[in-house]
């Protein structure tokens, strides 16, 4: 399956190159692997994370775009939707099968309809709006439901670490 | 496909084996001590045999007194290479040169075809290494009980020839798939991989024409043993072959290939269940040759059994399902008219190739045949829309499984109803025990775009339980009480964790509102920074990049005002010039999207510490010129500092009274 899978990422990739959503660069870390990207998110302005630039690498399985990518963020960052390993958990990336949180809705997960480009875009709008409903990291989505102030202060150290400043 | 043991593996990946280098000098140390060995014996033999007294000074070993060497006197190496299988010793350092010469071979291959392995190559074939011992090390010694020297080292030759011929196949496999991802791929690296391939197949083919006259010769069973592992590998090679084949075969193409999906499946297919029963076969025989129907090797081969025999109808439950998405859909979903296609001048949405022929689901939305194919496979819904297509037949038919609803999706996906929008199930365990969890499962069905789910999510339920614990507390805002209730998820816990007072309401309400308070701030100071730069830093060109780009970033999910949005959009052409072209050659575009990272990363890194300067600026309350972002923050400061201070009296009060009041509810409540 790995052919229609090679043409459709080709695609994508230049689609992301030619027109780049903004604050977001998204490509293969090595063409010989077209199925292992890494993309550069920028922290969504207003929110905690503005000025940060954090990186991420996707994985596709060889049936993409029937299944999902994995997306894992290859900084550290405090969010109560990313696991403190960096897995990101939004429901877009979960296959319609699997519902690890047993909320969501099969209208919110994966469709092949689905891109690179709106994975990202969803990822930085999760970022903007933390869903402390299906909470990866629990302490995260504890600090900031009850403790605002500090999970901005963690947030700028994140944005501060994110530059390798 | 085989059942992978991890506990032998385990242990014996603990071994630590030595490096190549130290194992080749040793195998050439051991073989030398051998050939030297034999040499004097042969030696020893011929000078002293007739002369026996003097064999006793010499310490020659018993049994070889009595060995009259076979060969004459100038036959000296035959009559070494004698001693040598006389002897057990020598006969494991010959065995031992054996091995070390087929792993050198191996070695040479390796460095011609494959290069450097890759980690998961590496992986791969340690477990098919292990596994394939472990289960050698049970067929010679549990079900052919091999007793005599000579047969063992037959058996291990076989084996060892077969695994590694198994081994390189599996490093084809790997290396073919890894291959396949890649779009420029050398034409020499997929020559040298094929006729490594051709080479194997061609080899496995031999040693089944040896096979057969084994069969001839010797016996039937051990026959039918030796056809059944080199099929097997004939199998498997041959599946890469075909996989191999049909994948350059598409990528020479240009456009789309519609049946290219069908072969590979058919042959996924074919090649999986005769395969699968081979190998059953195969044990089963083992099983029954061995008679030990009460022993560690029965019950592993019984074990594998079973897994080959659940794998075969795994494939089978699959294929059927297969076959039915393909009924249903050929049946259901009519292929798109001429004019659909010219009135839909998009591509199709799951490959994004241009769509010469397709299908036209009811929702109105066209795919390929194929691609839709795949995907119904696994759903039952609209790619594009997500409406349910098996829906109609899910009313009137409720066969189970009828739709083409796939085994998985079936049980997750019915409840979803039109009928019946919203379930609710909620579970309070601590109605109970107290230790109990209480969970609820809300399922909504809304044609939100999967952007926008972080609100989709706030439905009615919620409201409703909102309500609920509003009628209790009248004074909580409703915010705060819906914030608690999504992680609750239940009334009475939201009602305890007021009661107990974890939420603390007016801190929270006011950092809502004071957040609101600080984006409209920030949008204002936004602006007014960029005139200000702008206007200030003239001299360089960058600074002055620096906030626009700023704005650039704002996504828009931050409601912003729409002279904000516009100035957002008339900067987005200076930043994405940065982006721009999509290069032919991979490593141009390797390298282009390095630059663009580092640009951007650069870029955020001066914002930063421009922000930065700024801030420390205004806390030491500099002499520049106060930018309106520095003294709005402390405008915000300390109006969020007044406010938490007028508020923490009444919030003593208020919260006393809520508590009498709630405590009244709960008790009138439980008394009715």
């Amino acid at each position: 399956m790995a052919g229609s899978a090679l043409k459709r990422l080709m695609a994508e990739y230049k689609q992301l190159t030619l027109n780049p959503p903004e604050g977001i660069i998204a490509g293969p870390v090595d063409e010989e692997n077209f199925f292992e990207w890494e993309a550069l998110i920028m922290g969504p302005q207003d929110t905690c994370f503005e000025g940060g630039v954090f990186p991420a690498r996707l994985t596709f399985p060889p049936d993409y775009p029937l299944g999902p990518p994995k997306m894992k963020f290859s900084c550290d960052i405090f969010h109560p939707n990313i696991y403190p390993d960096g897995r990101v958990c939004i429901s877009i990336l979960h296959a319609p099968g699997d519902d690890p949180m047993g909320y969501e809705t099969s209208a919110e997960r994966w469709s092949p309809v689905q891109s690179v480009e709106k994975i990202l875009l969803s990822v930085v709008s999760m970022l903007a709006e933390p869903n402390d409903e299906s909470a990866a990291n629990v302490d995260a989505a504890k600090t900031w439901r009850d403790d605002r102030k500090g999970f901005e202060e963690i947030a700028k150290v994140t944005v501060r670490k994110s530059l390798g400043l | 496909m085989s059942l992978v043991i991890n506990m032998p593996a385990l242990i014996l990946e603990r071994l630590p084996l030595p490096s190549l280098q130290t194992y080749i000098s040793f195998s050439v140390v051991m073989l030398g001590l051998a050939s030297f060995y034999a040499h004097q014996t042969v030696n020893t033999i011929l000078n002293f045999n007739p002369d026996n007294q003097i064999q006793e000074e010499l310490g020659l070993p018993q049994e070889l007194v009595n060995i009259t060497l076979p060969y004459d006197r100038d036959e000296h190496f035959l009559n070494m290479v004698y001693i040598m299988r006389v002897e057990t010793w020598c006969i494991w350092t010959l065995v031992n040169s054996c091995y070390c010469l087929l792993i050198l071979f191996g070695k040479l291959i390796q460095n011609v075809v494959f290069g450097e392995l890759r980690v998961i190559e590496k992986q791969h074939l340690k477990d098919k290494f292990w596994n394939f011992i472990f289960y050698k090390f049970i067929f010679i010694f549990g079900v052919m009980n091999v007793q005599s020297m000579e047969e063992v080292v037959l058996w291990l030759a076989w084996f060892s020839g077969l695994g590694f011929l198994h081994l390189l196949t599996q490093l084809c496999k790997d290396r073919f798939e890894y291959l396949s991802f890649s779009p420029a791929t050398p034409r020499y690296a997929h020559v040298k991989l094929l006729s490594l391939l051709l080479v194997i197949l061609l080899t496995s083919g031999v040693v089944l024409v040896g096979c057969f006259w084994v069969g001839i010769n010797i016996s039937l069973t051990i026959f039918a043993f030796l056809a059944a592992e080199s099929l097997l590998l004939i199998l498997k090679c041959l599946y890469v072959v075909v996989r191999y084949i049909i994948q350059l075969w598409d990528m020479s193409l240009e456009g789309v290939w519609e049946s290219r999906a069908m072969y590979v499946y058919y042959t996924e297919l074919i090649f999986e269940l005769v395969s699968l029963s081979v190998d059953f076969s195969h044990h089963l025989h083992m099983l029954l040759y061995g008679n030990i129907f009460l022993s560690m090797a029965s019950l592993v081969i019984c074990m594998q059994l079973r897994f080959l025999f659940y794998e075969f109808q795994r494939r089978v439950k699959k294929h059927k399902n297969y076959l039915k998405v393909v009924k249903e859909m050929e049946s259901k979903f009519s292929m798109a008219t001429q004019e659909d296609l010219e009135q839909n001048s998009d591509d199709c949405a799951i490959c994004w190739e241009k769509m010469e022929s397709a299908r036209k689901l009811p929702c109105g939305h066209l795919f390929h045949n194929s691609c839709l194919r795949s995907w119904l496979e696994q759903d039952s819904s609209c790619p594009t829309c997500r409406t349910r297509l098996s829906e109609t037949t899910e009313r009137d038919g409720r066969n189970p499984g009828a739709p083409g609803v796939p085994n998985m999706a079936e049980g997750i996906v019915a409840p979803v109803n039109p009928a019946t929008t919203n379930h609710f199930f909620h579970f309070d365990g601590s109605r109970y025990v107290s230790w109990l969890p209480s969970f609820s499962v809300e399922v909504t069905h809304t044609n939100l775009l999967p952007g926008q789910q972080a609100h989709a999510t706030q439905t009615s339920q919620l409201d409703n339980m909102a309500r609920e614990v509003q009628a209790v507390f009248p004074h909580i805002p409703q915010q705060v009480i819906m914030e608690d209730l999504r992680l609750t998820r239940s009334v009475d816990l939201t009602i305890d964790n007021i009661l107990e007072g974890r939420i603390t309401v007016p801190p929270l309400a006011i950092t809502g509102s004071g957040h609101q308070r600080n984006d409209s701030h920030s949008s204002i100071s936004g602006s007014s920074t960029t005139s200000e730069v702008s206007s200030l830093a003239s001299d360089s060109p960058r600074v002055n990049n620096i906030p626009l780009n700023n704005l650039d970033n704002s996504l828009q999910l931050t409601e912003g005002s729409s002279e904000r949005i516009r100035q957002s959009e008339n900067q987005e052409n200076s930043y994405t010039t940065t982006g721009g072209r999509f290069s032919k050659s991979a490593t141009e575009r390797m390298s282009m999207l390095e630059s663009r990272k580092h640009l951007m990363l650069e870029q955020a890194r001066r914002r930063y510490q421009e922000m930065h300067e700024n801030q420390e600026g205004a806390s030491s309350s500099s002499v520049d010129p106060p930018l309106i972002y520095t003294t709005s923050e402390h405008l915000r400061q300390i109006h969020s500092e007044s406010s938490t201070l007028s508020t923490q009296e009444d919030e003593l009060s208020r919260r006393r009274a809520l508590l009498l009041q709630a405590t009244q509810r709960r008790l009138e409540r439980q008394t009715d």
